[in-house]
């Protein structure tokens, strides 16, 4: 009896546990949510209301009349889906060399490779903002795109999995009359699909969300990008007039740059779950 | 680079070592180190302790452990610019909601971001709240990798869960600790975006992290062999993370 007492509470314990990491969790973002709805006069209320009592849109409408709201979003979400598109291809083809190719040098320049791993981009931050003030990139999408291709990660996972399948799948296809390019398009690529997702994923998070070398490479309102756009004019350092932040627009704007990045995570879960824990094996 | 003297127009002149003399001279830069390290005391503990506390949690077979797992990860998915902006509201001194339920406990208003004493503490708030996840997944696929038939057997044979957890779990959990705490440490250390939307390094200087003033000197002040001998001293710092965790896990491999 007390046996099973014991392990009820146990339980309840647990139950409550959970209840605590729920809310905490979520009710931030719910609360930025229902903020976002709030109109002026009611945004400061004291207490805190949880249900807007006059909701409306009218934050939206400022966020997007006065600020380039919708240009920072198409250049961010363009970069970052430009920027995975590269990675994965040029990813896959270095890692299909790297795993089923035997050349010259191919061992060092795989270890090379990997030692790249190590170096963060604050590290090489300043010599790249040269590099691309002598080509006249600064400024420009290019500029958010290009750095960010330089993925190791993707060759190191792509070439473990392309490791793994099996010589005699190759050899058939050789056999068949398929070349380098063929195989690695129509066996090694549809094969590869899950790790592919997973390396896509990581990809476009990272460049989505980056944040440091955008700030230092764009100064233009025409190519910044939403997490920029977003600091610099509903941070607490700056704000539009150097006052304090409007926390009603400001809400809806992070609702605006929020909600597309948590539908595309509850509909991937299953890839960002495996991404994350791709990145969890580099190191 | 980091041997010179350039401030973008100009020529880079040679200066020696002067930049890193110059840097341990600094008693700013040493500010920024000694509260980036304060950031790390603050936020590392919890993210890896909370994060294995969490996975452990849903990897029981309770009810609502899924949605549990999805709401714990969501933060991680949102933009580092945003959490700042979104906690900058919850932490507002005034009308922020964070103080509103805090008085419930007794607790007077705090100033969370104009204070010198709270600020790094929100900071660290924010970004627990924001990483937590990311830790979670690691521990909790370390923990469904351990076989359950080990832990049946310590069962059977009597063991308390207590016991099972600090005989079987945990030493079996130990590659995944040395990477999430060594992946932590490393993301930590090189903490910015928060800090530069919840406090621009204020008040008086009380959250200037490193990273944050190798921007400010070379891209506000543009002293740019400055900043990347500051940038050298982080890459020394995570090298040194890396190399730590390499050693450990090839011990750790060699127990098991």
């Amino acid at each position: 009896m007390n046996e099973k007492k014991k392990k009820r509470v146990v339980r309840a314990l647990l139950y409550l546990f959970m209840i605590i990491c729920i809310i905490v969790s979520f009710a931030p973002i719910l609360w930025m949510s229902v903020s976002a709805f709030k109109p002026e006069g009611e945004i400061l209320s004291y207490p805190p209301q949880w249900i807007p009592l006059h909701p409306t849109w009218s934050n939206f409408a400022y966020v997007l009349k006065n600020f380039n709201f919708a240009r920072w979003t198409f250049n961010s979400v363009f970069a970052a889906l430009m920027a995975t598109i590269i990675v994965i291809l040029i990813d896959s083809l270095a890692a299909f060399a790297f795993s089923k190719m035997k050349f010259r040098g191919s061992k060092t320049l795989y270890a090379i490779i990997l030692s790249m791993l190590m170096v963060p981009i604050q590290v090489t931050i300043v010599p790249l903002y040269l590099m691309f003030a002598d080509v006249n990139l600064l400024n420009t999408i290019t500029a958010l795109i290009l750095p960010t291709t330089g993925n190791v990660t993707g060759v190191f996972i792509l070439t473990n999995f392309f490791r793994s399948v099996p010589e005699n799948l190759l050899d058939a296809a050789i056999v068949d009359g398929a070349g380098s390019f063929r195989i690695w398009w129509s066996i090694m690529l549809p094969l590869a699909r899950p790790s592919i997702s997973a390396v896509a994923i990581i990809t476009f998070m990272s460049n989505w969300t980056n944040f440091l070398w955008p700030l230092i490479s764009v100064s233009s309102d025409a190519s910044r990008t939403l997490p920029v756009g977003i600091a610099q004019f509903f941070g607490g350092q700056s704000g539009v007039s150097g006052s304090a932040p409007q926390y009603g627009p400001a809400m809806a704007a992070a609702l605006m740059a929020t909600l597309p990045a948590i539908a595309i995570f509850l509909f991937l879960q299953r890839y960002f779950v495996k991404g994350v824990m791709m990145t969890g094996i580099k190191g | 680079m980091s041997l010179t003297k350039w401030n973008i127009v100009g020529q880079a002149k040679f200066v020696g070592l002067q930049n890193f003399i110059d840097l341990f001279r600094d008693t700013n830069f040493t500010r920024s180190l000694v509260n980036t390290l304060y950031f790390m005391f603050l936020t590392v503990p919890a993210l890896v302790i909370g994060g294995l506390l969490i996975a452990m949690l849903v990897d029981q077979s309770l009810k609502g452990r899924v949605v549990t797992r999805t709401l714990v990860f969501m933060p991680y998915v949102i933009m580092s610019t945003v959490v700042g902006v979104i906690w900058l509201w919850i932490l507002d001194a005034r009308f922020g909601i964070l103080n509103y339920y805090l008085s419930f406990l007794g607790i007077r208003p705090i100033a969370w971001l104009s204070s010198v004493n709270w600020a790094m503490p929100a900071v660290a708030i924010a970004t627990i709240w924001w990483t937590i996840g990311f830790n979670m997944i690691l521990f909790l696929a370390g923990l469904q990798d351990i076989p359950n038939e080990l832990k049946e057997a310590a069962r059977i044979d009597g063991a308390s869960s207590w016991q099972v957890f600090w005989s079987i779990t945990f030493p079996l959990l130990s590659p995944t600790m040395i990477v999430v705490v060594m992946l932590t440490l490393i993301n930590t250390f090189q903490v910015f975006a928060q800090v530069y939307v919840m406090t621009g390094g204020g008040p008086a200087m009380a959250t200037l992290t490193v990273v944050q003033y190798m921007y400010v000197q070379s891209f506000q002040y543009y002293r740019l062999g400055y900043g990347s001998a500051i940038a050298y001293v982080v890459f020394i710092f995570l090298i040194a993370f890396i190399l730590l965790e390499r050693k450990l896990l090839k011990r750790s491999g060699d127990l098991n």
